[in-house]
């Protein structure tokens, strides 16, 4: 070989190598950095476990679309507020994040929206509290999920209807910001319908035992028994109401379900009858949830649950702005988010500019027998759905 | 007034399963000094073995039989494993080997069986209710107050009617004494050990109906147990059973008078006792 094409030969070889990082580095300043925050351990590990599920679906899904590479990052803020909040700091603080997805509780979203604001970034959530898109809301705070006012005007009122001889609920909440949003929504569609409110429990969020709660209904003769709490709480609620046999004294409602994780723990037996409040339901037929529901069963051969779908949908909405802005930069991200518009697993779904909460439909199911099931997801029949959300006129959101 | 009668009724039966949960604890604690953080997980693991087995095969009675004995053999390992090289230790080693333990076993049960909980039926002969003064009550839960009677009479005729309850009370006042006696006090202390878990595991094995079982159960299990040890006096039997009958009508009856301290009740009351009675109930001087 001659000496100058071995040297060519050496440069070009040097140069290529040496250029693999610059590439890496290159791409790495192009990606969009995604942080997924929620509960990977303790009480509510199923929120992550699950969601990170529906997260990397979504990334997978619309990398394409994306335009840039995605990094996707799980940060587990073991459903506590004080952990949540210093991870967030940290991941703000040393590793530049500014997108962040998800969050398990009402009270640990807030306390990481107030930080995310301050370091001027980008959150998308679909906790429950009214405050999160109401009093408390932010500029760089988005929330997918139908808050607290609208689970109680698509369940608490059409059951009414359903139901327009029994005037006597009773209801079980659990004493935290999630319950007392509930609550307070619910008592106002009593008001409303003529319905008499004749006794509440309230509970911690660490109860297991709900036998004295149920007593309290009994004794207070009521006709339906409205259920407030949510996750391992009320299958604990229904598990113990149905060893009681109150659900043939009573109509049994729950405000606020995680829907098919609920169905599968609890077994048709115990669902049969009972009305269900969910955020999304995997047989809504509507083109983006039927795609969905097959990428689940070809990607995790399992139907969709409510936390996969809820982070598939906010890591939707983020990827869809930072194509659209062309940019990870919040500041760019946040006016398309505020205009944004699509079609969703729940059908049409778009961001309201005036508190960035998202208008989707809430369903309202009824569990069914278990000899009417067609396979072995179809545990309820959608009764009804529909969108409620509080007027601008009234909202508390007022951006500074 | 008939809300009130029932709930005392209602707390009866809760705190028989809380003696359950908490009379393991307190015969390790009291009688072998031995701080077990680790009770909680035989509690947990016995609900899961009872879902795992009644799922494959159908019959509860089958998963009641089984699973509290593979819980006690499960825990003869452990304590021949890790737990006995800490009985001469100071109680801080105690709790950390029985804290990793904890971890170990929830963190394998969320592998196992994943982060949801899991439901077990209640047996068909066992379904139905009773009306107790208008108010409806589960047949399962009477018969896990009777089972749990039964279950109190048997531990009590064998810590105090048979030689191995005489060895496990001897070795707690003096280990040195039974030893030299020709006893091999660590077999004693094994079997102790494997009896606490054995009944933990029969809890939570009659409470997998009623609660299912999920990865969390164990750590308000534990605390139960505490509480139940504190004021019914560490070592003492019928402490336990009288701590758990008062604990279970404490919070039965707040749920009513004050639902939402009806769990905060339960730790005023063990305050309370152990201001004026610092060894607790039925605790040994």
């Amino acid at each position: 070989m001659e000496r100058r094409k071995f040297i060519q030969m050496t440069a070009m070889a040097g140069l290529g190598m040496g250029g693999l990082p610059l590439r890496g580095a290159l791409a790495q300043g192009n990606a969009a950095d995604l942080f997924m925050v929620s509960a990977f351990s303790g009480p509510f590990a199923a929120n992550g476990k699950y969601g990170e599920m529906g997260g990397r679906l979504a990334v997978k899904r619309l990398a394409a679309e994306a335009g840039r590479p995605l990094n996707y990052t799980t940060i587990d803020t073991q459903g506590n507020v004080g952990v949540a909040t210093r991870k967030v700091q940290e991941a703000v603080a040393q590793k530049n994040a500014r997108i962040f997805l998800g969050g398990a509780l009402s009270s640990e979203a807030l306390a990481m929206s107030r930080e995310i604001h301050k370091a001027n970034g980008l959150y998308i959530t679909y906790v429950g509290a009214d405050e999160v898109t109401g009093s408390n809301c932010n500029k760089s705070t988005f929330r997918w999920s139908v808050p607290t006012y609208g689970a109680i005007h698509e369940t608490v009122a059409p059951v009414a209807d359903l139901h327009p001889q029994a005037k006597r609920w009773y209801t079980i909440t659990p004493q935290y910001v999630f319950g007392e949003g509930l609550l307070n929504n619910a008592k106002d569609v009593f008001k409303a319908k003529g319905i008499e409110h004749v006794g509440n429990s309230y509970h911690s969020l660490q109860e297991k035992e709900f036998s004295g709660y149920l007593a309290n209904a009994v004794a207070a003769n009521a006709d339906v028994l409205l259920i407030l709490n949510f996750s391992q709480q009320s299958i604990d609620t229904l598990r113990q109401l149905a060893n009681f046999g109150l659900k043939k004294k009573m109509k049994i409602v729950v405000a606020w379900s995680a829907g098919l994780d609920h169905f599968s723990t609890l077994g048709a037996d115990i669902c049969d009858g009972i009305y269900f409040g969910v955020q999304y339901w995997h047989q809504h037929d509507v083109p983006a949830n039927n795609e969905f529901v097959k990428l689940c069963r070809e990607n995790f051969k399992s139907a969709p649950t409510l936390f996969t779908a809820q982070d598939y949908s906010i890591t939707t909405m983020a990827i869809k702005a930072i194509a659209q802005a062309n940019s990870t930069d919040p500041a760019k991200l946040i006016p398309v988010l505020e205009a944004l518009k699509w079609d969703g697993l729940t059908g049409e779904e778009k961001v309201r500019a005036f508190d960035h909460q998202v208008e989707k439909n809430y369903f309202l199911l009824r569990g069914k027998p278990k000899d009417k099931m067609r396979d072995a997801d179809d545990f309820a029949d959608v009764v009804g759905l529909g969108k409620s959300f509080v007027p601008q006129d009234q909202s508390e959101c007022k951006f500074a | 007034m008939a809300i009130y009668l029932f709930q005392i009724i209602n707390g009866i039966g809760l705190g028989m399963i809380y003696f359950l949960i908490a009379v393991g604890l307190s015969i390790t604690l009291g009688l072998l000094g031995f701080v077990n953080f680790a009770h909680g997980v035989f509690y947990l693991l016995g609900a899961y073995l009872t879902y795992q087995i009644a799922a494959a095969t159908g019959s509860f009675l089958v998963a009641a039989l089984v699973a509290p004995l593979a819980i006690g053999a499960l825990a003869f390992v452990l304590e021949r494993g890790v737990l006995r090289h800490t009985y001469d230790l100071p109680h801080k080693y105690q709790i950390i080997a029985t804290l990793g333990v904890v971890l170990i076993v929830q963190e394998l049960v969320v592998v196992g069986w994943g982060p949801l909980g899991h439901g077990v039926t209640v047996p068909e002969a066992l379904s139905g209710i009773v009306m107790l003064g208008g108010f409806p009550y589960p047949i399962y839960r009477i018969f896990v107050v009777a089972v749990a009677a039964l279950m109190a009479v048997g531990l009590w005729l064998l810590l105090e009617r048979t030689r191995f309850g005489a060895l496990v009370r001897a070795g707690s006042e003096s280990a040195e004494m039974v030893t030299l006696l020709g006893t091999d006090v660590r077999l004693v202390m094994s079997g102790t050990l494997v009896l606490g878990a054995f009944i933990a595991a029969v809890a939570g094995v009659l409470i997998a109906p009623i609660r299912g079982a999920e990865p969390n159960m164990n750590i308000e299990a534990l605390g139960i147990a505490f509480v139940v040890v504190i004021i019914g006096g560490m070592g003492s039997f019928t402490g336990s059973i009288i701590a758990g009958i008062l604990i279970g009508v404490i919070q039965s009856v707040m749920s009513t008078v004050w639902a939402e301290g009806s769990q905060l009740m339960i730790y005023v009351a063990m305050t309370l006792i152990l201001i004026a009675m610092p060894r607790g109930l039925m605790g040994r001087a």
